[in-house]
């Protein structure tokens, strides 16, 4: 039992990790604007789908696909960006439709373009085991992308405290007329929140392709638990959004390991209902959330 | 104010009688209509809570299911007559809903995905819960809609009448609702919450009203459903595609209005069905995407205020004509 | 799309062909099969069997016979399959090819019993579809014969307990729970593990039964990207077993040629080894004549379409001979089916469920797919034990 403990553990933090590199770009666009961005599965998919051409067409490793991946990636983003900023009232609400209806069109395109067949990549290298000690197994696509996603939330969290686009991209999200009258440019700013989010969902894409398997019906099911992370994490709350990842990835593997793995999913979706009930603000948060 | 009167009532007539008359034999059209118009009562029970509660859900799949499964298990273990049981499916999907409520005290978008999340956990349930619900095998051979005074509610014909029934029955008590004290407070509520805090609205129970009689509609449809397809499964009863669907017809007719989801249903299932799948077979959901997309930039309140607001302008300007003229 | 564009090609083709026979008398015949959503691909494959069924027949029956081929794409949608029986059945086909998965066939049979037109199929093993009391429905395969195969071989192995990891879907459970109940009926030791259709890491629940279970093989009831995540997981935790065996969609020359490396020496029903060696005339007609119209090796997917088209259009024909095809007698002759088929004997019973199918298990070896039970179809010997992480 102790064995299987360990494992789960070990498994959980790494597939926590990658979630938090899935919900990191949806809990950025969150914190800044105040929208959720219900494609953003779909262009972490998208991303996954460009390194799929990539390795399967030109033979590029995965990860040297990331440029193309990214300007694709990106330029998708700043058309939906630039839709959600022609809509004038009930922004929240609308935003929530409008991107739903992006994500419609970015998973039916995916599947126009690379049909309904299951992708994965090919690379050997990704594949291979990682073990330390005969007690923790992992595959190197996890531990290259444990690494990536941990630097990566610290740069996050960094660009938005210490720098000054980020700062002045959370000045524009507590008080956007005040940020104009200090020189800010708010749509630059937001624009900028966009791109940051691309390339994060870049990154996850990539980090999906060589360590599980895709197809066109995941993008969807990616939003899900990236916002669900996102709740968990509390309201713009970069740091929250690892934890919150690695305490679902954790709990889903312990339910596998004492439960079912039928549980999974079910155990992540009542945690995520548990914590949006009794305590709104998130675990690590402190905005507000009620009605 | 006169033509608004005539209006629903020359359509009401067109839909029992002319539709029938005109296409009742082409079995493959009513299948087709019968369809649409069964993602035109969740989307009339979507947009009504949207429109009256202010809630937008995401996962109104959830009460499709709960009450496509109890009207199925009433008939088939308990022996329940399928109408009674229908209704047992909409009370079921509206006792669910309270389990939902808590995600009341929510804003929007929590909201909307909370209700996603329940319809993920209903999803679950139905395949775990297998000694009541038979598991992910499905149920087959649901009991279809009965005989009623010689009339075969089965047939083609017979289940157009019973879902058209149906909703307008639901576009009924909406219209009524909205009218009402009850619709005008829930109205203001939505303006200026906290106004009608201080003068004294009780805003969550009418937002719980609201939302167990949306879930009331959407269970009974569900119902309908199963005995229609005489089928069911964990995955088909709370499939996306019940939420989707609905929220396409609603946001593309218009859901502030209570026309506007039905005729959006209608037009979106027979156009995407009878046009878009002859030419784009494969990917036509991509034009579901792109018609809601355009619809919230371009005309957020849709379409049925769209030709409303056309129609008033034309009157108005053949109106300035005649008193030109004059 | 270019998969599409050539199923609607050919099924118009085919349907030239029916014109160019001016004086033969046309037969209508259905099919819908899912050609979008999640099925598109096995709907696709079953459609390729189908066109090739209705090529043969009309070039055996030219200057007598035409058969017409009306196909309805139903999107994977049980609505919509049963909008396109009704509407195949006011176009006055005489009968109903195709349907995948149980959840669409079911109410579209449903439709065609209404409509009271016989309905043949491979695509939803449900037990509940040949229950039904149907007259006119028939399919020549079904969960029993997928378990046969998988119980046949494990017995063979000599294993004393095996794991089986199972997609908690409707086919899949199914099917799950038959093989649970045949093996343990073999005194074989069997631990079920359920999953969710979501699961993407599978190291918790393969480390379960490498730590726990202690199985001498893995079982896997489940679909390509389940295959696929939980070899993956295997590579990883590399448990000690003898054999991963799995079920459909495994042992197919997809699978060989995308996830060559993870896919070695696990086994999987197949009708066919890889690449398909055909014997008999009739296989080697088959084989020609899907070449000539898709341009490709034929699979498991169009040998099943192939032989529930060809017995429906052998039964079509001794009914139009016997004068009963229009009066209702298609269901009896259908049901009279006794024959040697691609798949194995098919013989009908009062049900229309063909007690007889038993399937094959195939074993990737290498760059091919290697037929290794019942032992008088196999091809090759099995590497046993071997799994695709043991040196």
């Amino acid at each position: 039992m102790f064995e299987l403990t360990l494992q789960a553990l070990y498994s959980g933090l790494l597939t926590g990790t990658y979630y938090a590199l899935v919900a990191l770009g949806l809990a950025l666009v969150f914190g800044t604007m105040k929208i959720i961005n219900l494609a953003h599965g779909e262009l972490v998919l998208l991303a996954a789908y460009v390194a799929y051409t990539a390795e399967s067409q030109w033979s590029l490793n995965p990860l040297a696909a990331i440029p193309f991946a990214m300007v694709v990636v990106s330029v998708v983003a700043i058309a939906v960006y630039l839709l959600i900023d022609r809509i004038k009232k009930d922004r929240e609400l609308n935003s929530l439709i409008l991107t739903f209806g992006i994500g419609i069109i970015l998973t039916n395109f995916v599947l126009l373009v690379w049909s309904a067949d299951i992708r994965s990549t090919t690379t050997p290298w990704f594949q291979q085991a990682v073990v330390f000690g005969d007690l923790l197994f992992s595959s190197r696509s996890e531990i290259l992308f444990f690494l990536i996603s941990v630097a990566l939330v610290g740069a996050t969290w960094w660009w938005l405290s210490q720098t000054w686009y980020g700062r002045a991209t959370r000045a524009v999200s507590s008080d956007r007329k005040a940020a104009m009258l200090m020189g800010v440019n708010p749509r630059q700013t937001e624009i900028l929140s966009f791109v940051v989010a691309s390339i994060l969902a870049t990154v996850a894409g990539i980090a999906i392709f060589t360590g599980q398997v895709i197809e066109p019906s995941l993008g969807h099911a990616l939003t899900v638990k990236a916002f669900i992370i996102t709740v968990l994490a509390g309201m713009g709350s970069i740091p929250g959004v690892l934890l919150g990842a690695i305490l679902i990835g954790v709990v889903e593997a312990l339910t596998v390991t004492y439960f079912s793995s039928s549980l999974q999913e079910l155990t992540g979706m009542v945690l995520f209902l548990v914590v949006l009930l009794l305590r709104p603000q998130g675990l690590f948060g402190f905005g507000v959330r009620r009605g | 104010m006169r033509a608004n009167g005539i209006l629903p009532a020359v359509a009401v007539i067109a839909l029992y009688l002319l539709v029938p008359a005109a296409l009742g034999h082409v079995d493959y059209v009513m299948s087709l209509i019968v369809a649409a118009l069964t993602i035109g009562g969740i989307a009339v029970a979507w947009a009504m809570l949207g429109n009256l509660g202010g809630m937008v859900s995401f996962g109104h799949a959830a009460f499709f299911g709960v009450g496509a499964y109890v009207s199925a298990l009433l008939t088939l273990d308990a022996g329940w007559p399928v109408f009674p049981a229908m209704l047992a499916g909409g009370a079921g999907a509206a006792i669910a809903s309270v389990v939902t409520m808590p995600a009341l005290r929510l804003r929007g978008p929590y909201f909307a995905l909370s209700i996603l999340a329940f319809a993920h956990i209903f999803r679950i349930l139905a395949t775990e819960l297998e000694s009541i619900t038979r598991g992910a095998g499905g149920i087959l051979s649901i009991p279809v809609l009965p005989t009623v005074a010689g009339f075969d509610l089965s047939s083609k014909i017979g289940s157009y009448y019973v879902i058209l029934t149906i909703v307008l029955m639901a576009m009924a008590g909406y219209a009524w609702l909205r009218r009402s004290t009850v619709g005008l407070a829930l109205l203001a509520m939505h303006d200026t919450e906290d106004a009608t805090k201080v003068v004294g609205v009780p805003s969550t129970r009418l937002k719980a009203m609201m939302l167990a009689l949306s879930a009331f509609i959407t269970g009974v449809v569900g119902a309908f459903n199963a005995h229609q397809i005489n089928f069911l499964d964990p995955d088909y009863a709370f499939s996306g595609l019940w939420t989707v669907l609905p929220i396409v017809a609603a946001i593309f007719g218009g859901y502030r209005t209570i026309s506007g989801p039905l005729v959006g249903a209608l037009v979106i299932y027979l156009v995407d069905q009878l046009v878009f799948k002859s030419f784009l077979p494969h990917g036509h959901e991509i034009i579901l995407g792109a018609l809601l997309v355009a619809m919230i930039v371009l005309s957020p309140t849709g379409l049925v205020p769209l030709v409303r607001q056309t129609v008033t302008l034309v009157r108005q300007t053949v109106t300035r004509g005649h008193h030109a003229a004059a | 799309m270019g998969e599409y564009l050539k199923t609607i090609a050919i099924a118009g083709a085919i349907t030239l062909i029916g014109v160019v026979g001016a004086h033969a008398e046309d037969i209508l015949l259905g099919t819908h099969v899912p050609l979008t959503g999640k099925l598109a691909r096995v709907g696709t494959g079953m459609h390729e069997g189908i066109a090739v069924a209705v090529d043969i027949f009309n070039r055996d029956n030219k200057g007598r016979y035409t058969v017409k081929l009306i196909t309805i794409n139903d999107e994977t949608n049980p609505a919509k399959a049963v909008a396109a029986v009704e509407k195949m059945s006011s176009q006055g086909v005489v009968a109903l090819t195709g349907g995948y998965g149980s959840n669409i066939i079911g109410p579209a049979s449903e439709a065609a019993n209404k409509a009271g037109l016989v309905y043949i199929t491979s695509g939803g093993v449900a037990p509940g579809l040949t229950q039904r009391g149907h007259k006119g429905f028939f399919r020549i395969n079904n969960t029993q014969g997928y378990s046969r195969a998988m119980m046949g071989l494990l017995k063979d192995m000599k294993v004393k307990k095996v794991s089986i990891l199972y997609n908690t879907k409707e086919a899949t459970s199914d099917l799950a729970k038959t093989v649970d109940k045949d093996l343990s009926g073999q005194g074989i030791d069997v631990v079920l593990h359920a999953f969710d259709g979501g699961t993407s890491d599978f190291k918790p629940l393969i480390n379960k039964v490498k730590l726990r279970d202690k199985s001498d093989a893995i079982g896997m009831v489940a679909y390509e990207n389940d295959y696929v995540a939980i070899l993956k997981a295997g590579k990883v935790l590399k448990p000690n077993v003898k054999a991963v065996v799995g079920v459909w969609s495994l042992a197919t020359s997809k699978m060989n040629g995308e996830f060559h490396d993870l896919v070695q020496t696990v086994y999987g029903t197949s009708m066919l080894p890889y690449p398909a060696e055909f014997t008999s005339p009739e296989a080697k007609d088959f084989a020609e004549t899907y070449k000539k119209l898709h341009g490709k090796e034929p699979d498991y997917l169009g040998q099943f379409g192939y032989v529930q088209t060809k017995l429906l259009l052998d039964a079509i024909l001794r009914a139009r001979k016997a004068g009963t095809l229009s009066t209702g007698g298609l269901a009896q002759e259908v049901r009279k089916t006794d024959s040697d088929t691609l798949i194995g004997q098919v013989k009908f019973n009062e049900n229309g469920d063909n007690p007889l199918f038993s399937h094959r298990m195939g074993q990737h070896q290498g760059e091919k797919v290697v037929l290794v039970w019942p032992e008088n179809a196999a091809t090759g010997d099995k590497q046993f034990p071997s799994t695709p992480w043991s040196e």
